[in-house]
């Protein structure tokens, strides 16, 4: 297979820029964190992108799933498993608590699916905050241990950086596949107009369902790595505006395409940091962020740039009549 | 102490005979005589702050499912809407000097050049976009992101607990209650707007318009209903009563921040558990809402409240998404 | 040999009645057609039968199998489908990828070869790669029955096929579904009565949510109360 020739090649060069980018900063905590974050968010915009780009639902809960995820994780290993395997065990619990949470509302479309996840996030944020015996509550957790070494050792810096990388272009290769088999196409149409779909003889709700457990499995994955990487976690990190935040990535790189959230989780992963002088009017620029985006740039850069670039004969008036084919 | 609903019956006859198969009628007072005055006193407390709540909920309620039933809007930013009013009180009492009743008026006259503003800018470009809600949605949290970030910058400075001086002050007596004559006024101003808001959209002229366009504004359309106005004025109609409420708020109770979250959040839920677009429903639910958080709080702490509206709107929303009042 | 047999099926949406005890009982291979005034509840059965909405009373059985209770993808899988009064197709996606989307789910898939020939018998091929929200009305009615054809239903259920299209086209699908009463049954809603006329081997009349009348075309088509109820007010 030629590397440069294939359909590959996009990916390709995102993983040399993933693996690489770590390295150059790797003098650099402050840089490499903030490459680490980015990694993160684009693992987690990816996931959001399976189900607002390609099955037009807007999860709200995406960060509640992460943070059950990442608490779960943290309790395990706490209590003597081995990282990975609190891992996994996190985040299938997670994916399995989103799937119960949001099995009922996947019949409902639209806002009030939004709705409903909006509220079940209320519910994760609340429940982090209530059950302080598990979570710690609103104090939050500082003593988190690191993911271990199978040689012995624990996975630190760099390193870190460099398991976060290949995560995120497995998920990003990942995403690619699935949007481009017959389950890619079936969620596509359902976004497009799922009641369509639905007289075709798709089955619309399992297929809603299959796309949610993947899309939470991309959250809560990230959150169990998050927390190590951080060392810090609490109720607000992983509240609605954190749903919110990744949200935007996607919205404003490009929703329903594969590269769009890269980009946009690229460009924004990295603000809070770079603008910390400017903390205060942080919730201001996301505001507008938000706005801008919803009334100016709804495809997102990269969709507004591929729209551009096919734009073929504008649809004539339907009402138009023309010679009969026959 | 209260009164039986049979002038007829004396009280002593009542206590001295208790007889079985003792009629209802006469039950009650012979309860009420046994209670105690502290009992009596929480009992009235929690009722007089359930309406009063209630009123309050009904108000936001009904600006929000206004909008929502007209321009299919889910404005999220009511909260903010609700704090900024507040807080514009607040200022306009505390640090001008301003008669809080002079303020609110200004403060709700200048919420329609406010909505006019952010109809043309924003909101106008989505009425024939299909699926609109969401966008308007999601625009509706950017608007709440901006402004709790410059409440943050500026009042957030300032304070972090706010109260005004009383409307009027002095306390009544409602038996051995004592009711503060603060929120006795703004709950008769509040009981005032909601008759007048009820029968505005039920008899008036442009509350039959609105609800032609709730119901289907192709048809209105072709009735003569000129459904962007009716819109506009939806929309600064809705903003205005939001707006109410909040300075009816902050003229009862001191307030911080997290009114504008928490307010956000019951008033979705009244709007989804009375019915989208539903005014009665919005007007049912919202007094339920406060008697009710009125009653919990004595028993339990506002997280639990808090978990039952959301569970109570999930409930609906997954069994019932039409509203319980819905057309 | 009964293809579609409904009974008794009565639909209210709050107070308003929709339809009341309406039966109707196809034989495969028979084409249906299906007339009334607006609002007489014609869609509302379509939207009964396919799963769409629950009807508070009937019992729908198709092909022997019972359909009440069923969802829509199960009951286009038993090779039910059918098209929509304003065309329904999914404009952002090209010609080609709405075909696609048709034989992804579709109980018997067509073949490639069959759907090449199908869309080429219906005028598509050129304009495959176009965007489905840029073609003609005409096309993207031609469109809609490719994406059912491609599927190879039992029972078509077609609503207000030529709503819109010139005398021609009229004309043209006429002659299209003709030669559809081949490929599968067919069931139409219509409001032009020459449509009705040449296709139909029975008609079926509903008015205000009744059935006033059921039979062969030409008697239906001058029956007096017919006339009276509805066609007085139609272009035929």
């Amino acid at each position: 297979m030629n590397v440069l020739t294939s359909r590959w090649l996009p990916h390709t060069i995102f993983a040399l820029a993933a693996f690489a980018t770590p390295l150059v900063f790797s003098g650099n905590r402050y840089f490499a964190f903030i490459v680490g974050i980015t990694l993160l968010s684009v693992l987690w915009a990816t996931g959001m992108n399976l189900l607002y780009g390609y099955t037009g639902l807007m999860p709200l809960m995406f960060a509640g799933i992460a943070g059950i995820s990442a608490y779960v994780t943290i309790g395990l290993s706490a209590a003597g498993w081995s990282f990975w395997l609190a891992m996994l065990v996190g985040s299938i619990a997670a994916s399995l608590v989103g799937i119960v949470l949001g099995l009922p509302s996947l019949r409902l479309r639209g806002f009030y699916f939004t709705l409903c996840s909006l509220v079940i996030q209320s519910v994760i944020t609340l429940a982090f905050v209530y059950f302080v015996n598990l979570t710690n509550g609103d104090v939050g957790i500082s003593h988190i241990p690191l993911p271990e070494l199978p040689g012995g050792g624990q996975l630190t810096g760099t390193s870190y950086e460099l398991v976060l990388a290949a995560l995120t272009v497995i998920g990003v290769v990942v995403l690619t596949l699935l949007v481009e088999s017959g389950f890619g196409h079936r969620l596509i149409a359902i976004r497009e107009d799922d009641g369509l779909a639905e007289t075709l003889g798709i089955n619309v709700t399992r297929q809603r369902l299959a796309a949610f457990f993947i899309a939470s499995l991309f959250a809560s994955i990230g959150g169990a790595l998050y927390a190590p990487y951080v060392g810090f976690v609490s109720p607000r990190s992983f509240d609605v505006l954190v749903s919110l935040n990744i949200w935007l990535m996607v919205a404003f790189g490009g929703r329903g395409t594969i590269w769009g959230p890269v980009v946009g989780a690229v460009i924004l992963a990295p603000l809070p940091f770079l603008l910390q002088d400017y903390y205060m009017i942080k919730d201001v620029v996301y505001g507008l962020l938000i706005i801008g985006v919803i009334v100016l740039l709804p495809a997102g850069i990269v969709g507004g740039w591929k729209r551009k670039a096919a734009a073929g004969e504008p649809a004539p008036d339907v009402a138009q009549k023309t010679a009969p084919a026959r | 102490m209260g009164s039986g609903s049979d002038p007829g019956l004396r009280l002593d006859q009542v206590i001295t005979k208790p007889a079985r198969g003792c009629r209802r009628r006469a039950f009650l007072p012979a309860v009420i005589a046994r209670m105690s005055d502290a009992t009596i006193i929480i009992l009235l407390s929690m009722i007089t702050t359930g309406l009063m709540l209630g009123m309050i909920f009904s108000l936001v309620a009904v600006g929000v499912t206004i909008i929502y039933g007209s321009i299919w809007m889910p404005n999220a930013a009511n909260g903010q809407f609700f704090l900024l009013a507040a807080l514009l009180l607040w200022s306009a009492s505390v640090s001008w000097g301003l008669h809080p009743a002079l303020a609110a008026l200004i403060i709700i006259g200048l919420s329609v050049p406010f909505s006019y503003a952010l109809e043309i800018l924003l909101i106008r470009r989505f009425y024939d976009v299909p699926n609109r809600n969401i966008s308007y949605f999601v625009l509706s949290l950017g608007i709440t992101q901006i402004l709790a970030g410059i409440f943050s910058i500026t009042y957030g400075i300032w304070s972090d607990q706010f109260q005004l001086p009383p409307l009027v002050g002095g306390l009544t007596m409602l038996g051995p209650f004592p009711m503060v004559n603060n929120r006795l006024a703004a709950m008769l101003i509040a009981a005032l707007l909601l008759v007048a808001l009820f029968t505005l959209l039920r008899y008036h002229r442009y509350g039959r318009a609105l609800r032609a366009v709730f119901q289907n504004r192709e048809a209105a359309a072709l009735r003569g209903v000129d459904v962007r106005a009716v819109y506009r004025m939806s929309f600064m109609l809705g903003n205005a009563v939001v707006f109410a409420g909040g300075v009816l708020f902050a003229c009862a109770y001191s307030f911080d921040f997290s009114i504008a979250w928490t307010m956000a959040i019951t008033a979705f839920a009244i709007m989804i558990i009375g019915g989208p677009g539903s005014v009665l429903g919005a007007l049912v639910i919202g007094m339920v809402f406060g008697l009710t958080q009125a009653a919990v709080s004595i028993f339990a702490s506002p997280t639990i409240a808090a978990f039952s509206y959301l569970g109570a709107m999930l409930v609906i929303l997954l069994f019932r998404p039409s509203g319980l009042f819905a057309r | 040999m009964t293809l579609l047999d409904a009974k008794l099926v009565s639909m209210r949406f709050g107070g308003v009645v929709a339809l009341s005890d309406v039966n109707v009982h196809q034989e495969a291979g028979e084409t249906l057609g299906v007339i009334g005034p607006n609002g007489s509840g014609k869609t509302t059965l379509v939207n009964v039968i396919t799963g769409h909405l629950t009807p508070q009373n009937g019992a729908v059985l198709f092909d022997g199998a019972p359909l009440l209770g069923r969802k829509p993808f199960q009951i286009a899988a038993a090779g039910l489908t059918r098209t929509y009064q304003s065309v329904r197709v999914f404009s952002e996606l090209t010609t080609r990828e709405n075909i696609a989307t048709a034989l992804l789910d579709a109980p018997r898939p067509l073949p490639s070869d069959g759907v090449a020939e199908t869309a080429e018998w219906l005028g598509l091929t050129p304009r495959f790669d176009a965007r489905a929200g840029s073609l003609t009305l005409y096309e993207q009615r031609r469109l809609e029955i490719l994406m059912r054809l491609v599927q190879q239903p039992k029972l078509l259920m077609l609503d207000e096929p030529v709503g819109g299209l010139s005398s021609a086209e009229v004309r043209a699908t006429i002659n299209l579904l003709s030669e559809l009463k081949a490929r599968c049954t067919i069931f139409v809603i219509e409001h032009t009565m020459k449509v009705i006329r040449e296709l139909a081997d029975r008609v079926i009349v509903l008015v205000a949510g009744e059935k006033i009348a059921d039979g062969p075309p030409a008697e239906i088509l001058s029956d007096q109360r017919v006339i009276e109820k509805y066609l007085g007010s139609v272009d035929a």
